[in-house]
């Protein structure tokens, strides 16, 4: 065995040793940052979004009663407009960009936390959590019976469900026109009460289908129901009026 | 024997003492780095058990290993290519062979060892 193996033994054991402490050092302490930071980040995207959809809104808001000052400007003192001017009123009411106010009705839902408690105390493998949330199809039913009930203004969590609203499952919550709401939902509508009440009741029904499976539903009547103007936007890329020949 | 493991445990002494601080980005590349390091090493010890221990050659690949290693897992990540995972393959495989290798000569030496004291004891009986 040759005898000078100790010193550069020795140096290559040393050099092993510091790159090693500082390879340990710098992996230990950058372990917990990114997670945290990453979900930070994403939280302040979304929160950014949020603040941004916001001032979208209020833009929408601010644009809209600009045009009405304009219009208001051009129709002021001339006759002829007067007729032009109750016609665009309705239309407003009908797209529903206007708030409006009428007899109705108010209908509340929620999850059916303790039905679920229940059933998972008895049999803990057959219960599907799922089977006791409100479901998106579940708005989408009810707020179909009511247009079928003859419903003229129909508003989720104090958002206006106009012709084109999507209603859709979002994760834990559920979107209405992207807008994110979660339990307990009201759905308010003006029309006929009694009428919409028949319909609501009826056997088939959404509505009736969750009182029967025990889920804590409300309905109630009201003779002056509130509902919230529109706040989106309204995108109208592709389809054009057809032109008359 | 013990000088070299003093070494190592002065330099992950001094290594933790000053802490030089190494972006995340890097620390995978140091840690390729460590492996080409604990390579030459092992492969020393080794040499030092076969008797042709050269420390020119240790020193040089000590060297060139940790430093290409590095800069290869590097242009590796700059590829696309996972040169990272061929390195930590090819230093694996040798370390582990060369860890057999020296177990074998330890366990050889020990047992000569005995057996000359055996023969020893024998004899002075």
């Amino acid at each position: 065995m040759k005898k000078n193996w100790k010193l550069p033994m020795t140096f290559v054991m040393f050099m092993i040793g510091v790159l090693l402490a500082s390879a340990l050092i710098s992996l230990g302490s950058d372990k917990e940052p990114p997670s945290k930071s990453r979900s930070d980040t994403l939280i302040s995207m979304i929160e950014a979004q949020e603040k941004e959809r916001q001032e979208l809104t209020e833009t929408i808001m601010a644009k809209r009663e600009e045009l009405e000052q304009f219009k208001l400007g051009v129709t002021g003192g001339e006759k002829e407009m007067e007729a032009l001017q109750y016609e665009l009123d309705r239309l407003h009411t009908l797209s529903g960009i206007s708030e409006v106010v009428g007899q109705g009705i108010s209908i509340t839902l929620d999850d059916n936390t303790k039905g679920y408690e229940v059933a998972k105390g008895k049999n803990q493998e057959q219960v599907k959590p799922d089977d006791y949330l409100i479901h998106d199809r579940h708005l989408l039913y009810i707020v179909y019976d009511l247009r079928a009930a003859g419903a003229e203004a129909i508003s989720i969590n104090g958002e206006r469900v106009i012709n084109s609203t999507d209603i859709r499952c979002a994760g834990t919550t559920i979107g209405v026109d992207n807008i994110t709401i979660g339990p307990p939902f009201v759905i308010k509508a003006i029309g006929d009460p009694d009428k919409m009440t028949n319909i609501l009741e009826e056997e088939t029904s959404q509505y009736n289908i969750l009182v029967k499976a025990d889920f804590p539903v409300k309905l109630k009547k009201h003779s002056k129901v509130n509902i919230e103007a529109y706040k989106g936007g309204y995108q109208f890329s592709y389809a054009q009026p057809k032109e008359e020949q | 024997m013990w000088v070299p493991i003093l070494g190592l445990i002065i330099g992950l002494l001094i290594g933790s003492v000053i802490a030089i601080p190494i972006p995340a980005s890097l620390a995978k590349y140091l840690s390729i780095a460590v492996l080409a390091a604990l390579d030459s090493a092992f492969g020393g010890i080794r040499a030092i058990f076969d008797d042709t221990f050269d420390a020119t050659i240790l020193l040089s690949g000590f060297f060139t290993n940790t430093l290409i290693a590095a800069l290869l897992a590097y242009l590796g990540d700059q590829l696309g290519v996972d040169i990272y995972m061929a390195a930590v393959f090819a230093f694996g495989v040798r370390l582990f062979q060369n860890l057999a290798i020296i177990r074998r000569y330890g366990i050889l030496k020990w047992k000569n060892r005995r057996e000359n004291a055996k023969i020893k004891r024998d004899q002075g009986e």
